[in-house]
C-alpha cells in the first residue's frame, strides 16, 4: 500500500516539551522519520545583556539560564570570576557551595526523572519527586529567600550565613532522602510497563556521545565516565570521598538510572561536607569595585544537566568586554534528531524527556 | 512473576493514600513564608540618606531616586520609585543599602488589577506596616509567623 509521510508539529505550546521547543516531527504511520529541532522561542539575549552590566550584576541573570538549577548556576559564573581575578574564598563558603551545589543536583534530578516518568504516563510518579524537592527549596529559601531563582552566591563567597536552624533541617532531610529514594525505586524502577517503554529505547551509542560532544548524565548511561567534578576538580571537590556512576547501553532507563544513582551520591558529599564544615566568614576579601584584569577565561562546572562553562573576556573595565555561555542543554539536545529515526511518537517523547532539557538554558 | 513490580508500586501508593495529607488548602490555610523572604519592598524614607547605592546596584535600572538639599545642605528624598515591572527581586539594591532603610517585605500576593498598580511609589506609600523581611538585615530579628 502506498502511504504518505506527514509532518506533525510538536510544541512549541506543548506540555511534553518541557518548555517552548518546537519540534517538528516527520511520519510513516505512526514510526517517526526524521525531525528538526526549532529553537529560539525563550531567547533573551543573556550574553549580550552581561556586557551592558557589571560583574555582580550579572549574578542574578545567571538563575535565569537552567531555571531548575540556579544554584549551580551561579557557582558555575562567580567561579570563573575568581578565576580571572584571582580571589581566594573561605573555606566555610566553600563548603557552604559544595552543600548547596549538591542539594540543587538532588532538586534537579527529581524533576528531570519525575517529569520523564509523567511523560510516560505514569502521573503518579511525578508528585512523589516534587514533595522531595519541596524540602530543599524550603531549605534553599529559608537561606536566600528565593524558591526558585537564588542569587545567592557573590563573587569571593556567599551573600549570607546559614540561618541557625538550616542543619538541623538538612540533617532531617537527608535522613528522609533514604527511604525517599527506595520508595521511588519500589514505584518506578521495577515497574514491568516502564520497563518496557525504557529499556533499548533511543539508545546513543558512545561513539555518537562523545561526537556529539554530550556531558552530564546523557554521557555517563552511554559508558562514557566524565565527571568535572573528577575530571577537572574545581573549588574543593577533590577533597570528598563519591562514585560517578556510568551505565553502558546508553538508552532511556540508563539515563534514568544514571539520574537516581548520583542522587545518592550527592547525599553522600553532603554528609561528608557537614561533617567538615568550618567556622568562619562567608564572603572573602574582595574590593569594592570588581574590575578583573584584562584577559580572558573559561571555567566549567558539573551542573546537574551536564558541564556548564562560562568564558568571560575583560578589558579591564568593571563590565565584561564578552561572555559566552557553554550551555549543557543545548548541546545535549543536538543528539535529539538523529536518535529518534525509527521510534513511535509516545517513545519519542520519553526520549525528549531522559535527555533533560530546560528551554532557559537552550535558547540562552 | 510478571507484574510483580506494578503491584508493589501499588502498594506504596495504597499506603500514601492512607497517610497524612499534605495538600495545603491555599486561600484558607496560609504558607509559612521564611524570614529572609524577598517579597515587596519597603523604605524608611526619613532614614534614606539619598546615596543612590540602590540606584547604581540595580541591573536593570528600576530604581528612580531625587532628592534636594535643606539650609543644612543636608540631603532630603522628594521621590522613591520602583517600577517592579522589570525588577528581578535580587536584593542586590537592599545589600547595597548603608542605613538599611530599603528592605524586603514578606508579602507574597503580588498580583495587581491594573499596570499602574505594579509601580511602587515608595515616598507617598512607604509600606512600613507590611511585616519586613530580615534578608540583608544586620540584626536578625525573629518574629513569629
Amino acid at each position: 500500500m502506498r502511504t504518505q509521510e506527514i509532518t506533525v508539529n510538536l510544541g512549541p505550546q506543548h506540555p511534553s516539551t518541557h518548555g517552548v521547543f518546537r519540534l517538528v516531527i516527520h511520519l510513516d504511520g505512526e514510526v517517526a522519520t526524521g525531525g528538526t529541532s526549532v529553537l529560539g522561542y525563550l531567547h533573551r539575549g543573556l550574553e549580550k545583556l552581561a556586557e551592558s552590566r557589571t560583574y555582580p550584576q550579572f549574578i542574578p541573570y545567571t538563575d535565569r539560564l537552567d531555571y531548575l538549577a540556579s544554584m549551580s548556576n551561579n557557582l558555575a559564573y562567580v567561579q570563573t570570576v575568581e578565576k580571572l581575578m584571582g580571589i581566594e574564598v573561605p573555606e566555610r563558603a566553600e563548603y557552604l557551595r559544595v552543600i548547596f551545589a549538591e542539594l540543587q543536583r538532588i532538586a534537579s534530578h527529581m524533576v528531570g526523572v519525575g517529569t520523564f516518568v509523567m511523560d510516560l504516563g505514569a502521573v503518579t510518579a511525578v508528585f512523589y519527586p516534587f514533595i522531595h524537592r519541596e524540602k530543599i527549596l524550603d531549605l534553599f529559601s529559608m537561606t536566600c529567600g528565593g524558591r526558585l531563582t537564588y542569587n545567592y552566591m557573590r563573587i569571593g563567597g556567599l551573600s549570607h550565613d546559614i540561618p541557625e536552624e538550616f542543619l538541623p533541617k538538612l540533617q532531617e532531610f537527608l535522613d528522609y532522602m533514604r527511604t525517599a529514594l527506595e520508595e521511588y525505586h519500589q514505584l518506578v524502577t521495577g515497574n514491568e510497563i516502564f520497563l518496557a517503554r525504557t529499556k533499548g529505547v533511543g539508545v546513543i551509542t558512545k561513539e555518537m556521545a562523545m561526537s556529539y560532544g554530550l556531558s552530564g548524565p546523557n554521557v555517563r548511561a552511554s559508558g562514557v565516565c566524565y565527571d568535572v567534578r573528577k575530571a577537572h576538580p574545581y573549588g574543593i571537590y577533590d577533597r570528598f570521598n563519591f562514585n560517578v556512576p556510568v551505565f553502558e547501553s546508553g538508552d532511556t532507563f540508563d539515563r534514568y538510572m544514571v539520574r537516581m544513582i548520583e542522587m545518592e551520591e550527592s547525599v553522600k558529599i553532603i554528609r561528608q561536607a557537614i561533617k567538615d564544615l568550618p567556622e568562619g566568614p562567608v564572603l572573602g576579601k574582595v574590593p569594592k569595585l570588581i574590575k578583573p584584569p584584562a584577559g580572558e577565561v573559561y571555567h566549567s562546572i558539573e551542573n546537574p544537566k551536564g558541564e556548564l562553562g562560562f568564558y568571560i573576556v575583560s578589558d579591564g573595565s568593571p563590565k565584561p568586554y564578552r561572555l559566552h555561555i557553554r550551555r549543557p542543554s543545548f548541546v545535549n539536545l543536538g543528539v535529539l534528531e538523529e536518535i529518534i529515526k525509527g521510534w513511535k511518537v509516545a517513545d519519542v517523547i520519553a526520549i525528549l524527556a531522559s535527555l533533560d532539557i530546560v528551554l532557559g538554558e537552550v535558547d540562552g | 512473576m510478571y507484574g510483580s513490580g506494578v503491584v508493589k508500586g501499588l502498594a506504596l501508593t495504597l499506603k500514601k493514600f492512607f497517610s497524612k495529607k499534605i495538600t495545603e488548602q491555599y486561600p484558607e490555610e496560609r504558607p509559612f513564608i521564611d524570614h529572609r523572604w524577598r517579597g515587596s519592598l519597603q523604605l524608611d524614607k526619613d532614614a534614606c540618606i539619598c546615596c543612590n547605592m540602590c540606584v547604581n546596584a540595580c541591573p536593570n535600572g528600576v530604581i528612580t531616586l531625587e532628592s534636594g538639599k535643606d539650609e543644612n545642605n543636608k540631603r532630603f528624598l522628594t521621590r522613591y520609585e520602583v517600577n517592579f515591572e522589570r525588577c528581578l527581586v535580587c536584593g542586590l539594591c537592599v545589600e547595597a543599602c548603608p542605613k538599611q532603610c530599603l528592605k524586603f517585605t514578606r508579602e507574597y500576593e503580588l498580583a495587581t488589577y491594573f499596570r499602574d498598580d505594579v509601580k511602587l511609589g515608595l515616598y507617598h506609600n512607604p509600606k512600613l506596616s507590611a511585616p519586613s523581611s530580615t534578608y540583608a538585615q544586620k540584626t536578625e530579628q525573629k518574629k513569629e509567623g
